[in-house]
């Protein structure tokens, strides 16, 4: 018996991370909760290109996927909430994927908060391009958001050219920016707007590519993930499609409350200053340090983890497959929570993979 | 210059439509006016036309955001620069911005709760209003059926910028109801306009179908054989989709569900379709079609019925706004009546809900100011709807002192009260469906018409041939699925001429 598209994602992730975190971790990745246990664990299994790539998942459709999963024996309960995958499973999930890889320029975590704005402008200065070049003034915007609709607008008087070469410049960056070997650009021009020509709705486009949504989902994201690595890679060859990214959208960011917290740490306050400034319990600026550490490489954690101590907690953790916290702790008994994070959030990754 | 001349000049139409010309020239003599025009006959016009011969602003109050939306959205598209709306979409930023502002704009379309707002109030008083115009006026009375707390205010509000040339527009509105709106609004004397609700190119059939089954077979076996485009409305998102996707396997391929739980991206990619001759046929919920101007349609269909005639009324009016024949055919099986008394009474706050609303705030002693802060654990632990927590926090702000017991018992007996209206609509409504006279005769008693002459396709009782309606087109030519994906690009991007 085979599996869907989704459900070969979801064994796969359940696959790395080996039933040591519940199934729920999943559903927080999918949605790409932006705590510090989500972010960690994303960097630490190495799946953090499925960060926030599915925010339509709810915690009801993972429990009853994968209780159909169980129910089929391609995997077993391995504790309360965790689950991990049989060897029928594992065969399952080979198979399924030689015939639909995952995909492998999906990027969450790079291009979650880059993904959205992106293809709101894209769309919206398609359709602003095509009605140009056909001289229709009257058409009702395919973006509603007063923001994007103002963005564009701007953008094209920006660019200062006429509307024809416009409209052939943005063909021109689209057509080769979306020719990606393995990807599938006609599942992203499907959904463009033009002159007289309504861009399909997710589903029609699925319907239309015989895919089920939620592969069409990943595979479209995939495509403009490529896209996007290929327009950024090369920004001057597409000066159109990369300035549809702001500079600020491009680094990994941090959450508006931990860039607050990351400012004031620059300005040399300590963690107990900023917590009383702002008005916060200590563990959420703790938490805004973790994902300081995990967004921004050469954050240096001296100050809060003396450098000695960090080479006992990383032996412990070597020592220690499970990468439980309470293990380290357990070894390292004069490290704080706290300190034992951050270090595994440093070097979470160097270490383990 | 005649009016007509600067219809022509400005909106590049010919003629009017019923009932705009005398609404216009009834402003123009500097008189209020109450106008009841029937849906797709272009209400907006009354005052953008007006707002161009009249020194000043025009103020619009409407109670809808995506109305609003929607309306401002076309202005712009036709060109007008000189429009804002006002209402809670706008960032703080943008509002003080705008109100710095204001005498900029021609048209400013404002929510009835930003028009309460005192700063609003002042920045307001400054401008000359030429015309207040107040859109879906019947939602200011009691007896309108779509009665809305907030709309209470706008008499006084209206006092306090200086009393000015008002117009009330309205689609339905029977006798009582356009009384009420001239007395709310603290009209001494005004002038009506009243176009008939008649939609003779509009036949009104009702068909009986015993089972649900039945009546989606005969629902999917009537869009295969009426000239589309048309809509079908359901009351339930669910059924909706369910419907769609029935038609799909059926053979119907043009077809998509509309409604309120769809994404953004999705509706406005929906709407545009159909409107651009995409789809065939949306199976929409009530969400789908306002504000929408799409000539063409040739057939409206209701799964279920409406809970009010106003509503069945403004949702078959979506058809043949180009004036061509068309027809609106409402299946009705039995149960429907249950559930539309289940719909009617769900859009209402129940006294268990309500109790334990007051218990909570009692308990953590908190007074109506900070129910906005409130508002997701109040619903939560409520179990309140959206709908239904909007009537509570309208009705609940607008009171100026706290005490609990009393607006708590005051609460449930205004909650009682509407749900009695709503139950007396239904009522109506259920004896639209089953009445045995002439359809367009109860339906222009019910808001003191007297019906004129008949049109020859006029209702399932004086007998409709539905041949009239037939589909004329052949089945269109499939299209093609291109698998070029750059020439598709391309054709949108470039001139056609380029590509060939
Ligand atoms: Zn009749």
């Amino acid at each position: 018996m085979g599996v869907t598209y989704l459900e070969s994602v979801v064994l796969y992730l359940l696959k790395t991370i080996k039933g040591e975190r519940t199934i729920y971790s999943l559903y927080h990745l999918f949605q790409g909760k932006r705590s510090s246990q989500t972010i960690q664990d994303a960097h630490l299994y190495q799946i953090t290109p499925y960060f926030q790539v599915f925010p339509s998942v709810t915690r009801e459709s993972l429990e009853r996927m994968v209780k159909s999963l169980r129910d089929r024996n391609l995997v077993k309960e391995a504790a309360e909430s965790k689950v991990i995958v049989t060897e029928y499973g594992m065969e399952t999930l080979e198979r399924s994927l030689k015939e639909k890889p995952l995909p492998v320029f999906m990027n969450g975590w790079k291009y979650h908060q880059t993904t959205e704005p992106f293809w709101e402008r894209l769309t919206l200065l398609v359709q602003v391009c095509s009605n140009l070049v056909h001289h229709e003034s009257s058409y009702i915007p395919v973006r509603n958001k007063k923001d994007t609709l103002f963005w564009v607008k701007q953008y094209i008087s920006k660019q200062g050219i006429n509307r024809y070469i416009l409209a052939e410049r943005l063909y021109m960056e689209l057509a080769s920016a979306l020719d990606h070997e393995n990807t599938r650009p006609e599942l992203v021009v499907l959904r463009l707007t033009g002159y007289k020509k309504i861009g399909l709705t997710i589903t029609q486009a699925a319907e239309m590519a015989g895919l089920e949504p939620s592969h069409y989902h990943f595979e479209f994201l995939n495509t403009l993930h490529a896209m996007l690595d290929t327009v950024l890679e090369k920004a001057s060859d597409y000066p159109l499609l990369s300035g549809l990214v702001s500079q600020g959208e491009r680094e990994v960011p941090l959450t508006l409350s931990t860039d607050k917290t990351y400012g004031l740490i620059q300005k040399g306050y300590s963690l107990e200053e900023i917590a009383a400034a702002r008005n916060l319990k200590q563990s959420t600026i703790e938490d805004h340090v973790v994902e300081i550490v995990l967004s921004i490489k050469g954050f240096n954690i001296d100050a809060y983890v003396s450098p000695e101590k960090q080479k006992k907690i990383l032996q412990a953790a070597r020592d220690n497959s499970a990468r439980k916290l309470k293990q380290i702790k357990e070894r390292v008994s004069d490290a704080t929570y706290f300190e034992i994070r951050l270090v595994m959030a440093k070097y979470g990754e160097e270490q383990w993979n | 210059m005649e009016l007509k001349g600067y219809l022509n000049g400005f909106f590049k139409f010919d003629d009017f439509r019923p009932g705009q010309q005398e609404t216009i020239e009834s402003v123009l003599t500097e008189s209020h006016t109450i106008a009841m025009l029937p849906t797709g006959t272009g209400k907006s016009l009354c005052y953008q036309l007006p707002g161009y011969l009249l020194d000043g602003a025009i103020l619009v109050v409407s109670p809808l955001l995506s109305l609003m939306q929607d309306q401002v959205e076309q202005m712009m598209a036709m060109g007008e620069k000189r429009v804002i709306a006002l209402n809670s979409f706008l960032t703080p930023q943008q509002k003080a911005k705008a109100l710095t502002e204001l005498e900029r704009y021609k048209f400013i379309f404002i929510s009835p709760e930003m028009l309460g707002m005192d700063f609003v109030l002042a920045s307001l008083r400054k401008l000359k209003i030429s015309l207040f115009v107040v859109d879906e006026a019947h939602c200011i009375s009691q007896w309108g059926y779509d009665f809305r707390p907030d709309y209470l205010r706008l008499g006084e509000l209206r006092q306090q910028i200086g009393q000015p040339l008002t117009l009330a527009l309205t689609a339905t509105a029977a006798r009582e109801v356009r009384a009420d709106i001239a007395e709310k609004l603290c009209l001494d004397q005004w002038k009506e306009v009243v176009y008939s609700v008649d939609r003779p190119t509009i036949s009104m059939v009702i068909e009986h179908a015993d089972t649900f089954q039945e009546k989606l077979e005969r629902t999917v076996e009537l869009v295969k054989f009426l000239q589309g485009p048309g809509i079908v409305y359901f009351s339930s998102k669910k059924i909706a989709e369910q419907a769609a996707a029935y038609m799909r396997e059926n053979g119907v391929r043009k077809v998509m569900a509309y409604h309120g739980g769809l994404d953004s991206e999705s509706r406005i990619l929906i709407q545009q379709q159909f409107i651009n001759g995409q789809l065939d046929v949306v199976c929409a919920t009530s969400a789908f079609g306002m504000g929408i101007n799409k000539e063409n349609v040739r057939f409206v269909i209701h799964f279920h019925m409406p809970l009010q005639i106003e509503s069945y009324l403004q949702e078959i009016g979506r058809a043949a706004r180009d004036g061509k024949d068309s027809t609106a055919i409402l299946i009705y099986s039995p149960g429907d009546e249950q559930l539309a008394f289940q719909l009617a009474e769900g859009e209402l706050p129940d006294r268990y809900q309500i109790e334990r609303l007051f218990a909570y705030l009692k308990d953590h002693k908190l007074g109506y100011k900070e129910l906005a802060q409130y508002t997701e654990d109040l619903i939560r632990i409520c179990g309140f709807t959206e709908i239904q927590w909007r009537i509570v926090e309208e009705y609940l702000s607008s009171l100026s002192h706290t005490d609990l017991d009393l607006d708590s018992h005051s609460l449930i007996q205004m909650i009682e009260r509407r749900l009695a209206v709503k139950n007396g609509k239904v009522r109506k409504m259920i004896e639209y469906v089953h009445a045995q006279e002439c359809k367009r005769s109860v339906i222009l008693k019910a808001f003191n018409e007297k019906p004129e002459k008949r049109p020859e396709y006029c209702c399932s009782i004086c007998g409709v041939d539905m041949d009239h309606y037939k589909k004329m087109e052949p089945g269109d030519n499939e299209m093609l699925i291109k698998l070029d994906w750059k020439q598709d690009l391309a054709s949108i991007l470039l001139l056609s001429e380029r590509i060939k």
